[in-house]
């Protein structure tokens, strides 16, 4: 098998050099979300044209995430790589699973970016043994996006929603839903993405340093959980069942959510213009070091090892995504994509009252709340812990015994990681 | 059994109607439910079969937010929905994999399944039972014990992301051989006998004796094969990677799990996905009753 | 002599009729599967996996994902597979009599799910059921309350349970209509002078007639609820909170969506191939002539 491994990765990379030099101007790129990881990658190839390379052209995939990841780990798995593109985008919960799976998949980065104009937490994201791999490109610094007009509706202000506990925003919603019937989150309870939020918000992981799960007997994720558990018993929310529901429910059908700055293009999408807020997400009182920043997703551009062009892949992401500023701006004011190179934050855009968002200066305020995220090393098996997560939410909404979910949680989880 | 197999090959014997005609109003579904009952029952499953079909004809009209909302009624954003199909995908292309996967998968599969099903039972030798109890066998693997080896083989055959890597795992279908070789039970000797005689060699007799006394074996195997390879998921899902490759099943499974998916682009994507196989087994319904009546004894 | 002459051109012709499939059923089945069996003794992730003996059989039993995928793959078999054999017996029957009118248009109205994709179907049937769509639309029209269809286990795996019934239900009814046509309407006759009732009839004549055809179906569909996967995958994706995760999405997920372990899912797929194996066996057993 290794022979015919190493056969196939000769071929394909003679098949590489032959088709490279037939299209030399054009790189493959993989991604999800064409409104917004697509949208901005088109921007990109729009201004490295414009930088004096008109005959660049960029072959945009659109696939689901899922599916992206899912054609990876096939491919590279059986040691090949011959359908993959230049240029893939991976989210950072996954990027240390496929670095550590798969060596020598991802061209290293390291000699030909300057990484120090980057967001920390996101170049060691995409680092693995002194090595990094990504062209860091989105952040999922969070916020508490609210309805102003349905909290004033309830008797509160702006000034109310800062710097809230979990318990205080439970309060607040119980008081937004009852007083407008309009529940104050929707939540799918598939998908855990509320509690690892919260999770993260206090500095802690399901993983210890060492890779270990760190589950039972951590005091964060109980604190986190126990607050997750108060949130899934009160009266304040509505059930979502995919990712289209979540969606949909934020054009009138909730008064907040809790989510990554990238859901800013989905809630400016409805015709609500001055009737939005951010705030600084609630914090977990009961943990030790709780903060109230978190991050919800993000990603980064990674160069396949197979890709026929990589000196194009590298200048086109480093001309462009490595220090085009004004292209920040635009991928900002156009997809509400906050990029993790820190020159772009003295962009014009940023400094920019909003009106859809009442005046407000958002991404001034995610701006400085990204700093404060606390870094969390996601490890490789985020997935895995979150699905052991999700089959143990009916439980815990339920009202199951604290420690027992946590027991089944850590059990599951051991099971999945082993 | 050999003269109620002959028998078969008689259409106006297939035909209960005709028999029913002469032996009088009896069958196993006399009185034991009130007639009432009876095509109430009727009704309601055929308009449970048929209901999503319309509503897959009414939610191509529809936007999708009307269509996750539950209007069941014609709208009008036809044209949008069909509009926003073509921007997003390669419909020729789409097509074209699909209909080429599906149209050589069928031909070879019906030539060597039913070559082999013919075999089983027309030759006779030692060893035949215990083979075919094998391949028997077979039919309980399930294809998730199968797919990790067979992506690495074709891995290092160098045919992942190619239209073979789809279809030689197809051509061997254990169900088709069942399927022939129980049809074959009808095929009179006689015919075969008759070709020997006069001079005809094995694969002649099957080539103009076989293939046209049994079409409509081969009709109803030409919808099941076709349907199968067609609605293929799992596989293609794995093995072909990248878009211009994709088939309409995976197109629609991929606007399905898309980031926002548009129901109504999924609903006029459904519609094109469906119509090939509607439209074959609309024109092979006739024979394909007739051929299922042959293949079960 | 001649005799001999010709029976060994018979066998020559007939090993190779027979042979291009064997060949290919050799590489593309037989080939992977004893490969399969290989990898389900190994452990480890990824690329990197070293010899495990039966250490994947361990993990099978303390393995809670494994046990739910289980217990929810057995369920929609013993819930679905008996549901649609019914059904599907009852319009076959029906659909027999000759005095039914319009039967070529309910056979075929029966029948026509059978021609759809399975993911098509599958999407059909999450857009009918979404939160506020017609399903629900329908059930709180009749004063029915407003049910989350995919969003509460129970509910998840009902909706499953009606689709896959759906769509293989006329397919099945198929089978039994071809097997009735080939009984010879003289034992009913004979029955009926007898005056044995017609109910009598249907479970004294008609089931043990059909029985053959039955048990095949059965099998078929048994193999077929055990190997669920399109539907799953494009309705629930195995949700809500793994509720209606079958085996087959677990080895998907165990191969292509976390970390790779191939090894494992190679064990939990030789679960489907034994269970598939034990339970032919019993259906058998319950089928077989008792004389």
């Amino acid at each position: 098998m290794t022979t015919a491994f190493r056969r196939t990765l000769i071929a394909s990379t003679a098949l590489g050099l032959v088709a490279g030099a037939a299209a030399a101007q054009e790189l493959t790129v993989w991604a999800w979300d064409p409104n917004f990881n697509g949208a901005a990658m088109e921007a990109a190839a729009a201004a490295y044209q414009e930088m004096g390379n008109p005959d660049f052209t960029l072959d945009y995939q659109e696939f689901a995430r899922e599916e992206i990841e899912q054609k990876l780990q096939t491919q590279l798995a059986a040691g090949t790589m011959d359908g993959l593109p230049d240029i893939v985008l991976i989210e950072d919960y996954s990027a240390q699973k496929f670095l550590l799976s798969f060596p020598g998949a991802f061209e290293p980065l390291t000699d030909v970016i300057d990484y120090s104009g980057f967001a920390d937490y996101k170049v060691a994201l995409a680092s693995v043994d002194g090595e990094t791999y990504a062209m860091p490109f989105d952040s999922g610094v969070t916020g508490l996006f609210y309805r102003s007009d349905l909290i004033e509706e309830a008797g509160y202000t702006a000034e109310d929603m800062q710097d809230l506990t979990w318990d205080e925003f439970i309060e607040i919603g119980e008081a937004v839903t009852e007083a407008t019937g309009t529940p104050m989150i929707s939540l799918d309870i598939n998908d855990p993405g509320l509690f690892v939020v919260m999770l993260q918000s206090t500095g802690s992981w399901f993983f210890n340093e060492d890779g270990s799960l760190n589950i039972e007997g951590n005091p964060d994720f109980r604190a986190a959980m126990a607050d997750y558990q108060e949130i899934l018993q009160s009266d304040m929310w509505t059930q979502v069942n995919s990712w289209a529901d979540y969606q949909a429910s934020l054009a009138g059908d909730v008064a907040s959510t809790v989510s990554g700055v990238w859901i800013t293009g989905t809630i400016k999408a409805a015709d609500m213009s001055g009737q939005w807020a951010v705030a600084p997400i609630p914090r977990v009182a009961e943990a030790e070091n709780g903060t109230n920043y978190s991050n919800l997703g993000g990603s980064s551009w990674y160069v396949l090892a197979s890709s026929d062009d990589k000196e194009l892949a590298f200048d086109f992401l480093t001309s462009v995504w490595g220090s085009d500023v004004e292209f920040y701006n635009q991928i900002l004011v156009d997809q509400g994509a906050v990029g993790s190179l820190l020159a772009s934050r003295e962009g014009d855009a940023y400094q920019e009252a909003d009106a859809y968002f009442g005046g407000q200066e958002v991404w001034q305020d995610f701006s400085s709340w990204l700093g404060q995220v606390p870094a969390v090393d996601y490890g490789i098996f985020t997935y895995e812990v979150r699905s052991a997560i999700a089959s143990n939410i009916p439980a815990i909404a339920d009202g199951a015994d604290l420690d027992e979910a946590i027991s089944s949680i850590a059990a599951e989880a051991a099971v999945l990681t082993q | 059994m050999s003269d109620v197999a002959a028998h078969r090959l008689d259409p106006e014997a297939a035909e209960p109607s005709a028999r029913a005609a002469l032996r009088g109003p009896d069958g196993p579904g006399r009185d034991m439910i009130g007639p009432a009952v009876k095509y109430i029952v009727l009704s309601l499953a055929a308009f449970v079969s048929v209901f999503p079909f319309f509503w897959m004809l009414v939610g191509t009209t529809n936007s999708s937010y009307d269509i996750v909302r539950g209007k069941a009624w014609f709208g009008d954003q036809l044209l949008v929905n069909l509009g926003n199909l073509i921007e997003q995908v390669d419909l020729p292309r789409v097509l074209f994999n699909s209909f080429y996967i599906a149209i050589i998968s069928t031909v070879a599969t019906l030539l060597v399944s039913s070559l082999a099903g013919y075999a089983f039972e027309i030759f006779r030798h030692k060893w035949r039972e215990r083979i075919f109890a094998a391949l028997l066998l077979m039919l309980s693997i399930p294809f998730a014990a199968l797919m990790v080896p067979l992506f690495v083989m074709m891995a290092s055959a160098g045919l992942i992301n190619t239209y073979s890597a789809i279809i030689l795992p197809t051509i061997a279908n254990i169900f088709i051989i069942f399927y022939f070789r129980q049809a074959t039970k009808a095929f009179p000797h006689e015919l075969r006998d008759a070709a020997k005689i006069d001079g005809l060699k094995e694969w002649q007799i099957f080539l103009r004796v076989y293939m046209p006394v049994m079409r409509s074996t081969y009709a109803a195997a030409t919808i099941i094969v076709f349907t199968l390879t067609w609605n293929n998921y799992l596989w293609p899902l794995i093995v072909l990677q990248t878009n211009d490759m994709k088939t309409m099943v995976l197109t629609i499974s991929s606007l399905n799990s898309a980031y926002t998916p548009d129901f109504g682009v999924i609903m006029v994507a459904t519609v094109i996905t469906t119509l090939p196989t509607l439209i074959i087994f609309f024109l092979l319904q006739r024979l394909f009753v007739q051929g299922m009546l042959g293949s079960v004894k | 002599m001649a005799q001999t002459r010709l029976g060994r051109a018979e066998n020559r012709a007939g090993w190779a009729f027979v042979m291009p499939a064997l060949v290919l059923v050799g590489i593309f089945m037989i080939y992977p599967i004893l490969w399969s069996l290989w990898m389900s003794l190994q452990t480890g992730r990824g690329m990197t996996t070293s010899f495990g003996g039966l250490a994947n059989i361990q993990r099978l039993f303390a393995d809670p994902i494994f046990l739910t995928a289980l217990s929810n793959t057995m369920i929609f078999l013993a819930i679905q597979v008996p549901i649609m054999i019914m059904l599907a017996l009852v319009f076959a029957v029906m659909l027999n009599d000759p005095k039914t009118k319009f039967r070529g248009l309910f056979r075929t109205a029966i029948f026509l799910p059978a021609v759809t994709s399975l993911v098509a179907y599958s999407i059909l049937f999450k857009s009918i059921f979404s939160n506020d769509g017609l399903a629900t639309t329908i059930v709180t029209f009749f004063g029915g309350p407003e049910i989350s269809w995919l969003g509460e286990p129970f509910w998840a795996k009902v909706v499953i349970i009606l689709a896959i019934t759906w769509r293989w239900t006329g397919y099945n009814m198929i089978f039994y209509l071809a097997a009735l046509q080939n009984i010879d309407r003289s034992i009913y006759e004979a029955a009926r002078i007898d005056g044995v009732p017609a109910r009598a009839q249907f479970f004294r004549i008609t089931i043990p007639m059909l029985k053959p055809v039955i048990l095949f179906t059965t099998i078929i569909s048994t193999i077929g609820t055990l190997q669920l996967f399109d539907e799953v995958q494009n309705i629930t994706q195995g949700g809500p909170s793994n509720a209606t995760l079958t085996l087959s999405q677990y080895i998907f997920n165990l191969t292509f969506r976390f970390m790779p372990s191939y090894g494992y899912a190679a064990t939990v797929s030789y679960v489907i191939v034994v269970l598939v194996a034990v339970l032919s066996v019993i259906q058998f057993w319950i089928a077989r002539d008792r004389k």
